[in-house]
């Protein structure tokens, strides 16, 4: 017996994980790596970003997210993270004409996540629906993107973001206010994941992004506030055939630089030479990463119940930029069950910064463990 | 050890092996018939739960709207604005693969893991089948693409991968499937093509509409059904699945519980039957009771040997007759299930499914009845003195001296039966109550009547047939503890024959005349199903030789109480007089129908409700419920008992569907029907297929369809016949080869064989005949409360009785001819006997 959506499943998968339902990652690249279909536009060359029409969809590309993670504390100083990701896949470059609105090549889904720091607690809920009668959709203009009624869209009284989404026990509700412009990664926003040319997506972020709002956990409502972080990417191209999974850090510092860094790791559990970040010092100018720059130790594994260990620990040092930092998780299980498992959390940052003690919150992404 | 009494007792019946056949056969038929009945009512009504329950799934509730459905909006809205979860959009409707129909069920893949988990869940055994990814984005993207399961695939012959056409809307389309789906006990997803709600509104013509929402909410939560009541819009409604499937059932209950009533007058023939043989078995014994009872057996030990007997016979026959039961239930179940597609919902039943219940019904009836059957002869038998149980004589003279009394309780059985009817208002089951009083209180009266015939017969036979004809008649009187029960048998089988043909006979009749009267236009032509393209309706309207056209349309509406059909018309006035009013003057009552929110109720629909013309009644809308009046009842056969008649202004003011499902043409003079016949062909030719036929057509296809809902009635009533026949041979043997020494004597006082052959096809012809006279009354008694009283019960219409001669001649015919024929045997027997050696064996 199989399920349809297990077939969804194996698009997540070449965004977030390559271990799925035991398909051979090999595969899956293939299939929808170098394989893909050649009516999709590719990320070959460096493009001209343009704020904010690039917020919205980029419907040429196969696969699109727009991704907040952040880290907010409540008036009595409990702790918490949350993650939303709203994923668009395309099936198909287009589809054949109907007179049936429900005919779309777009599927989208989401991901919700709530870390309760002080009772240990991890928060999932996914959503998947079809981008069309409205059901789920993204446009610029005004801003919005959404699935069922899970959105982030600008409100109507200022240039802020609203961030909504809630599933039976929890959610949050909170204003998003971007403390910083996008930055792109990459080379000018391209952000090649092998050498083959095309394998590569457009991707920027908004590291800092000030937050209000309201967490719900049960009948609680907690009032918070603090950073978050916006990461948005779109490509048609998936990882390599030798790539199993990645290792994602976005941390944001006390001393008011951010480090973002995406570790490719290859099926001998080495590093790939595409693996590659962004520094944003203090200053407004940011510097590309190579792989050679950032050096990681993992410190610590964390077995997860479901099986399959994550690393949990880590030292991650960026000698071209004076920094040394140890990163851990604020609890050691934020792993998602859903349709694809993957870990994904809240963590804490100590270390120096030109021998400058610092410390620091993130998020971190583990992709590609789960067996 | 087996004593040696139940020894003689068993191999007395072994030394009469075509008495214990014909024991064992009539009970196990008797046992079957019935079986056969319940197994396949049961089996109709379980398929037809089962895939609803299937397609159902876990939905609590729906959300349904007008004849056109809910509109998408809606269940973007309750996704988006409102934040409900749990619930599944659903767009179905019926299609055709090479002549098979099938549901086809349109689903979101993304919403179903609430609802229903099997639409997505795709068998893996064939290793060839493309990857997870690839089938899950050509369900979605790939038009066209459906899944069923891999039982139905067989059956219209498909492999996956396969391309085929389907009929849907009346359009072909291709079809590819993509997967076969993984089924279990749980479900049952036969006959059954899921695919993206995109296709199915392609392929259906439902653009922008779904046919319903499922929903699925916790039990007792209230609080999120008024949340999402709140945020339904006007016109839709949400209503809980399971009631939603009751009224489904609900309307096929009348023809469910006649259905139910035919195998129980199968039964009762059936009981008969059984009596009959165990009776006999028990009478024949007489002889060896008497020795029994002679060498000091107790009238106890006697009994409960006889009872023993019978129950181990009941027993084992009646195992025979479950097996029976089952084989013919199969066949049953075809006849069944037509007719409930023909008339009501599809279902759709590959087999039989064996219910315990109905199994052990049979069984107990079986076994029952053979003890009650051999307990009456019995209790008798033991109750003489032990030398008088050894006369027959004596048997004969209490069976006589009985007669007054049985006779008397069957009067009264009667009266009470017709006191029933006339106390019991509507109630159908009380109706077919009182007709198997009747029957029964007319069976009682059976034997003294075949007395006094007989014995006022005697004579004449004599002038005109001489001794061996006053014999014949004079022994079917003296002969009446063994003749009168297969009389009754035989009679009552006739007798429901009659009652059940006038019966059919009066309805074709009534339907026919009513089809006449209706079918006012020349030609007609209309979509298989759904709704007809409307470019179409233009370029029929402006062919050559139309001169004006009436539009229809049956739009089902419903609310918490049920479903309602509505018929919608537009119909030019010279056609009002195509509906017969019942209740009001026509002049009035169209002028209002046409230009106000009045509508016309039918028949049976006025009759379930109990209103009529001058009533009001209040039918959802697709702007909230609405009053109407009720302007006039009219006739109306059509089955389902919920027609409301509206007209296309009225229906346009409070519906938003503008579809049209046929067209009647009216044609110049001078036109030929089967010229536009025709020419409406070529058009529809490549676009929508039609169905169009002119007026004799149709009314021809209509009385088809009728004669075919009524194939299960002539099957079960054959069935009937077998059983009386079954009993009739029986009987004959019985009492002809007990006579084997009076006609040695009858022998060896110089009758040759050929006469006393004569005498025994006289006889058995003159019980066949006095049976057939006897069914007359009763039949035709039967045939006026099946018409006037459980018809009008169960469906709600008048029916005009006719009573065709040739169905009374045939009966007392098929009476004679049966009876004939169960005498050939025994007289053939009786003749090649040896006097000497006949007279000796007592």
């Amino acid at each position: 017996m199989r399920h349809l959506l297990i077939g969804l499943a194996a698009f997540v998968g070449t965004t977030i994980s390559l271990a799925d339902e035991g398909e051979a990652p090999s595969q899956l690249a293939d299939l929808l790596g170098a394989a893909a279909d050649a009516g999709f536009a590719r990320a070959l060359e460096p493009r001209e970003f343009v704020f904010p029409a690039d917020h919205g969809p980029h419907p040429e590309f196969r696969n699109e997210w727009w991704y907040v993670t952040g880290n907010l504390d409540d008036e009595d100083g409990k702790r918490f993270g949350f993650e939303l990701t709203i994923f668009r896949f395309a099936l198909a470059p287009s589809v054949a004409e109907s007179t049936s609105r429900w005919r779309t090549e777009n599927v989208y889904i989401s991901h919700l996540a709530i870390t309760h720091v002080e009772d240990e607690r991890f928060y999932v809920a996914q959503r998947y629906s079809r981008g069309a009668l409205g059901l789920a959709g993204a446009q610029a203009a005004p801003f919005r993107v959404w699935i069922d009624d899970w959105s982030i869209a600008k409100r109507p009284d200022s240039d802020a973001w609203q961030l909504t989404a809630s599933d039976g026990d929890f959610g949050i509700d909170v204003e998003l206010r971007a403390l910083q412009p996008p930055i792109l990664n990459g080379i000018d926003g391209l952000s090649k994941k092998s050498a083959e040319p095309g394998n590569a997506s457009y991707y920027y972020s908004i590291t800092r992004l000030g937050t209000r709002g309201t967490i719900r956990i049960g009948e609680r409502e907690y009032t918070v506030s603090g950073l978050s972080w916006l990461d948005r990417e779109w490509s048609t191209s998936a990882l390599a055939a030798e790539q199993v999974g990645w290792d994602w850090f976005a941390l944001q510092l006390s001393d008011g630089s951010d480090l973002m860094f995406y570790s490719l790791r290859k099926k001998d559990g080495t590093q790939h030479a595409a693996s590659a970040g962004t520094f944003l010092a203090t200053n407004p100018n940011s510097s590309h990463l190579d792989a050679d720059d950032v050096e990681i130790t993992v410190l610590d594994t964390w077995r997860s119940p479901g099986g399959g260990a994550y690393p949990s620990k880590w030292r991650l040092a960026v000698p071209r930029f004076g920094l040394d930092l140890t990163v851990e998780p604020v609890i050691p299980d934020q792993e998602l069950f859903t349709t694809v498992r993957y870990w994904e959390g809240a963590v804490d940052v100590d270390g120096t910064h030109d021998g400058a003690a610092i410390s620091g919150r993130g998020y971190v992404e583990l992709a590609g463990y789960a067996q | 050890m087996i004593p040696a009494t139940y020894r003689a007792s068993f191999s007395y019946l072994l030394r009469h092996p075509w008495q214990l056949a014909l024991s064992v056969i009539g009970i196990a038929v008797g046992v079957a018939v019935i079986v056969a009945v319940d197994l396949a009512n049961a089996s109709a009504r379980k398929a037809f739960l089962l895939s609803m329950d299937t397609i159902t799934g876990e939905a609590t509730h729906q959300v349904i709207g007008g004849p056109s459905g809910v509109s998408e909006n809606t269940y973007a809205r309750l996704r988006v604005e409102y934040g409900v979860r749990a619930i599944a959009p659903v767009v179905e409707g019926m299609i055709s693969v090479d002549g098979t129909s099938l549901t086809l069920l349109g689903v979101d893949l993304f919403a179903e893991q609430d609802i229903r988990s099997f639409t997505s869940q795709a068998q893996s055994a064939d290793p060839a089948a493309p990857s997870d990814e690839t089938l899950f984005s050509s369900f979605l993207i790939t038009p066209g693409v459906v899944t069923t399961s891999a039982r139905t695939a067989e059956q219209l012959g498909l492999a996956v991968g396969d391309t085929f056409d389907v009929v849907a809307d009346g359009r072909s389309r291709q079809a590819e499937l993509l997967a076969t789906l993984a089924s279990d006990a749980s479900n049952n997803p036969d006959f059954l093509l899921v695919t993206d709600i995109a296709t199915a509104q392609e392929w259906l013509g439902q653009a922008g509409w779904l046919s319903r929402i499922d929903v699925r909410v916790d039990d007792g939560n209230e609080a999120a059904l008024d949340q999402l009541r709140a945020a339904l819009p006007d016109g839709t409604k949400l209503l809980s699945a399971a009631g939603r499937t009751r009224s489904t059932v609900e309307m096929s209950k009348a023809f469910m519980t006649n259905l139910t009533a035919m195998s129980l007058l199968a039964l009762l023939v059936g009981l008969f039957l059984i009596f009959n043989s165990v009776n006999f078995s028990v009478l024949q014994r007489r002889n060896l009771i008497g020795v029994l009872r002679a060498l000091g057996l107790t009238r106890r030990q006697l009994l409960a040997m006889i009872l023993i007997e019978a129950g181990v016979l009941g027993a084992l026959a009646a195992l025979l007759g479950v097996g029976l039961g089952i084989a013919l239930g199969e066949h049953l179940l075809e006849l069944v299930s037509r007719t409930i597609n023909d008339l009501y919902f599809r279902v759709s039943v590959t087999s039989i499914s064996v219910e315990p219940f109905s199994v052990v019904k049979g069984i107990v009836a079986g076994i029952g009845v053979a003890l009650v059957a051999a307990a009456v002869p019995a209790i008798e038998a033991t109750s003489y003195q032990p030398r008088l149980a050894l006369t027959r004589s004596s048997l004969e003279h209490r069976a006589r001296r009985a007669l007054p009394t049985v006779t008397g309780i069957g009067v009264v059985i009667m009266a009470a039966a017709v006191l029933l009817i006339v106390v019991s208002g509507a109630n159908l089951v009380a109706g077919l109550a009182a007709v198997f009083l009747l029957i029964l209180g007319f069976a009682l009266c059976v034997p003294l009547c075949v007395s006094f015939s007989s014995t006022l017969t005697a004579p004449l036979a004599q002038k005109l047939g001489g001794t061996i004809a006053r014999m014949a008649v004079a022994g079917i009187a003296s002969g009446l503890s063994r003749t009168g029960v297969a009389i009754v048998a035989l009679a009552v089988a006739v007798a429901a024959t009659i009652g059940v043909s006038v019966m059919v006979d009066s309805f074709r009749g009534s339907v026919s005349a009513w089809l006449d009267k209706t079918l006012q236009a020349d030609v007609y032509t209309g979509a298989l199903r759904g709704a007809m393209d409307p470019d179409l309706i233009d370029a029929i309207r402006n062919l050559e030789g139309v001169e004006d056209i009436s539009t229809r349309k049956r739009a089902w509406v419903e609310d918490a109480s049920g479903r309602t059909q509505l018929r919608v018309f537009d119909i030019p006035p010279e056609d009002f007089g195509g509906a017969e009013l019942l209740d009001a003057d026509p002049a009035e009552a169209w002028p209002a129908w046409q230009a106000r929110d009045a509508v016309f109720i039918s028949e049976p629909f006025a009759y379930q409700k109990s209103i009529g013309a001058g009533d009001s009644l209040t039918l959802p809308t697709d702007h909230g419920p609405r009053e109407f009046a009720v302007a006039a009842t009219f006739q109306s056969y059509d089955i389902n008992a919920s027609g409301v008649m509206m007209s296309r202004k009225t229906y346009a003011r409070h519906y938003l569907d503008d579809t049209i499902d046929s067209l009647g043409l009216y044609l110049a003079n001078g036109i030929e029907a089967d010229d536009i016949v025709a020419q409406v062909e070529n058009l529809s030719a490549g676009q929508q297929r039609l169905y169009v036929g002119s007026n004799a057509n149709l009314q021809r296809e209509s009385m088809r369809i009728f004669d075919r809902t009524f194939v299960i009635t002539d099957v079960l009533y054959w069935l009937t016949l077998g059983v009386a026949f079954i009993g009739i041979l029986s009987a004959m043997l019985a009492l002809q080869l007990e006579r084997a020494r009076e006609f040695a004597t009858l022998r060896a006082l110089g009758m040759t064989p050929t006469q006393v052959g004569v005498m025994i096809t006289a006889q058995t012809g003159i019980i066949g005949l006095l049976s057939g006279l006897a069914s007359l009354p009763l039949g035709v008694v039967m045939a006026f409360v099946l018409i006037k009283v459980i018809n009008r019960r169960a469906f709600g219409w008048q029916i005009d009785m006719s009573i065709a001669p040739s169905i009374l001649a045939m009966s007392v015919a098929f009476a004679v001819g049966a009876a004939l024929l169960a005498g050939l045997y025994p007289a053939y027997r009786a003749g090649q006997s040896q006097p000497a050696i006949a007279m000796r064996e007592e």
